[in-house]
């Protein structure tokens, strides 16, 4: 099998780990209709892995991901980059959302070179970097157009360079993909792929497609439905693969197995949830 | 036939979206021409007799001449030159101030919750107020003189000028302010670089309509206490049934609307080309 269970907070990866998710639990509204979105997790993250986390719709993964951007914060527990707690967004965690978070009043050029003058670069220097971003993603001569006039998958590559810019320890990305077409994302998939190996970027990936998360990802996290909690985690291979057809082999579903059977349970529970909040 | 193929044969007969944009400027045209010439026809232009008498509704052709003859000796005392431009400069400060300060304002107001709640309730309680029946109670307040005429447009403009800023502010997407935080903004660039261009096409929307209202209420400033505005000349002009001159103030009120519109139109298009569009 090329998933294996993995204990994502035991001791000698906490000691190794970039990032910490410490006991990181969320209660959302005030004390007679609170919801516990989030129950306490644990999760560590060593530097230059892939973690991507799976779970049903409402499960508080992006939650999750936005106490580690700094966008909310946790009702216990915390989170901490290289030792250090944070308490809000920063630019050594860059972020990419699902859609509709590009500048549409700048162009593509002043998108990517927000981050680095924000950070007090000069605009020539800015430029450079915008441009070698541009180069990386594979948007060469689309510098000067607007977000308005790309493709949605284009749109998300502008999304990815941006965060790139600044050259963040850790990515956090929000489903990137979810609105795109599947030829499109899986493209985007490959290229991510080689970006990651690149770079040896810090990644965490909030996704529902279990097939994505089994591509792209050193580390595989199912959550549970609402509160969310880790059901499981797995340590995973197909990423090191250098196979881009390693989706269609036997083993890769053998683990897609593994995975849509621990989460089809959630899906269920989810929906129980919601129909059951919602009377008639 | 498949559905599909039933589908694609049905936008194969409608004409191309050009087509259809030319063909609905030449219908533009053609209603405005209709009403030109129905107008013609009733009053007769010397050609025919009139079905109207030339008291109720003059012809075009006597319009003309009106707006020839007021253009070359003016109209009681001022030229039509003055008698515009004075319109044109009492509706342009009260417009600017209204730009200068409702527009700040309504950004604050977006931003604070503690100056929304300050300033809310006097702006939203006055709004439904028409305006012009403060104009005795301005004049009283302000003096018969420019600063009563140019208040009541304030009065009119501000309020929608000021929460149009306000929406639009607190429309813009947390999604781009928290991409904005994570690459490292600080707060007056989140405002400079992303606040205030995400604002913009919210505020263009409230200029524009401030246009048409701003123009309309220049009738009521030039009510009383005046001797000189387009407004004024029609009004007075009305007095004395001088309909031709009525309808020359009238159609240049209009125009002027009209132009102010476009103007606008065009700002909007360069500035805010993104507007609307994802």
């Amino acid at each position: 099998m090329a998933i294996e269970p993995v204990a994502l907070a035991a001791a000698p990866r906490r000691a190794a780990a970039k990032l910490v998710i410490d006991g990181v639990s969320k209660r959302f509204g005030a004390r007679e209709d609170a919801v516990q979105a989030l129950q306490p997790i644990d999760i560590a993250v060593g530097a230059g892995e892939f973690l991507t986390i799976v779970g049903p719709s409402g499960c508080g993964k992006s939650t999750l991901l936005n106490i580690v951007a700094g966008f909310e914060m946790p009702t216990t527990g915390r989170a901490t980059l290289d030792g250090k707690t944070i308490t809000g967004p920063g630019s050594e965690r860059g972020v990419v959302f699902q859609q509709g978070a590009l500048f549409t009043w700048m162009s593509v050029q002043d998108n990517i070179a927000f981050g680095p003058r924000a950070l007090g670069k000069s605009v020539a220097e800015s430029r450079d970097i915008a441009e070698r971003y541009i180069e990386l993603v594979g948007l060469t001569g689309f510098g000067k157009r607007y977000p308005y006039e790309l493709s949605g998958g284009m749109q998300q590559r502008v999304g990815i360079a941006r965060a790139l810019a600044n050259e963040p320890e850790v990515l956090l990305m929000d489903e990137p993909f979810a609105a795109l077409d599947q030829q499109t994302r899986e493209l985007l998939q490959e290229e991510i792929r080689a970006i990651w190996r690149r770079t040896a970027k810090t990644i965490l990936w909030i996704t529902h497609s279990i097939e994505e998360a089994l591509f792209l990802a050193t580390h595989v996290v199912v959550m549970t439905a609402r509160p969310g909690r880790i059901k499981a985690a797995f340590a995973c291979g197909f990423s090191r693969e250098a196979d881009p057809l390693i989706a269609t082999t036997p083993e890769f579903a053998e683990a897609k197995r593994t995975i849509v059977g621990l989460l089809r349970q959630e899906s269920l529970e989810a929906q129980r949830q919601e129909t059951a909040a919602s009377p008639r | 036939m498949s559905e599909v193929d039933a589908a694609q044969n049905l936008t194969e007969d409608l004409p191309p979206a050009r087509r259809t944009a030319r063909r609905d400027r030449w219908l533009g045209l053609a209603s405005f021409a209709a009403m030109l010439a129905f107008w013609f026809a009733i009053t007769g232009s010397g050609l025919w007799p009139p079905l109207v008498q030339s008291a109720f509704l003059p012809s075009p052709v006597a319009v003309a001449k009106t707006f020839m003859r007021l253009a070359s000796s003016g109209y009681q005392g001022h030229t039509l030159a003055h008698h515009f431009l004075i319109s044109l400069m009492r509706f342009g400060i009260a417009f600017a101030v209204c730009v200068v300060i409702g527009v700040p304002v309504g950004l604050l107001m977006g931003m604070h919750s503690g100056v929304r709640a300050v300033l809310d309730p006097p702006i939203e309680t006055t709004r439904p107020i028409p305006k012009l029946a403060l104009l005795p109670l301005f004049i009283i307040w302000f003096g018969i003189g420019e600063l009563s005429k140019t208040i009541v447009i304030i009065a009119a403009l501000f309020p929608l000028i000021s929460i149009s800023a306000m929406q639009a502010v607190r429309a813009v997407s947390v999604r781009r302010i928290q991409a904005a935080q994570s690459l490292g903004a600080s707060r007056s660039t989140i405002f400079r670089r992303v606040l205030l261009p995400a604002s913009l096409p919210g505020i263009f929307t409230g200029l524009r309509v401030s246009v048409g209202i701003g123009v309309t209420m220049l009738v009521g400033a030039e009510m009383v206490a005046t001797s000189d505005g387009i407004a004024w000349m029609a009004l007075t002009a009305a007095d004395f049934v001088q309909t031709d001159i009525v309808l020359v103030g009238v159609l240049i009120m209009a125009a002027l609307g009209y132009g102010l519109d476009q103007i606008f139109r065009v700002l909007e298009r360069r500035i805010v080309h993104w507007a609307g569009r994802e």
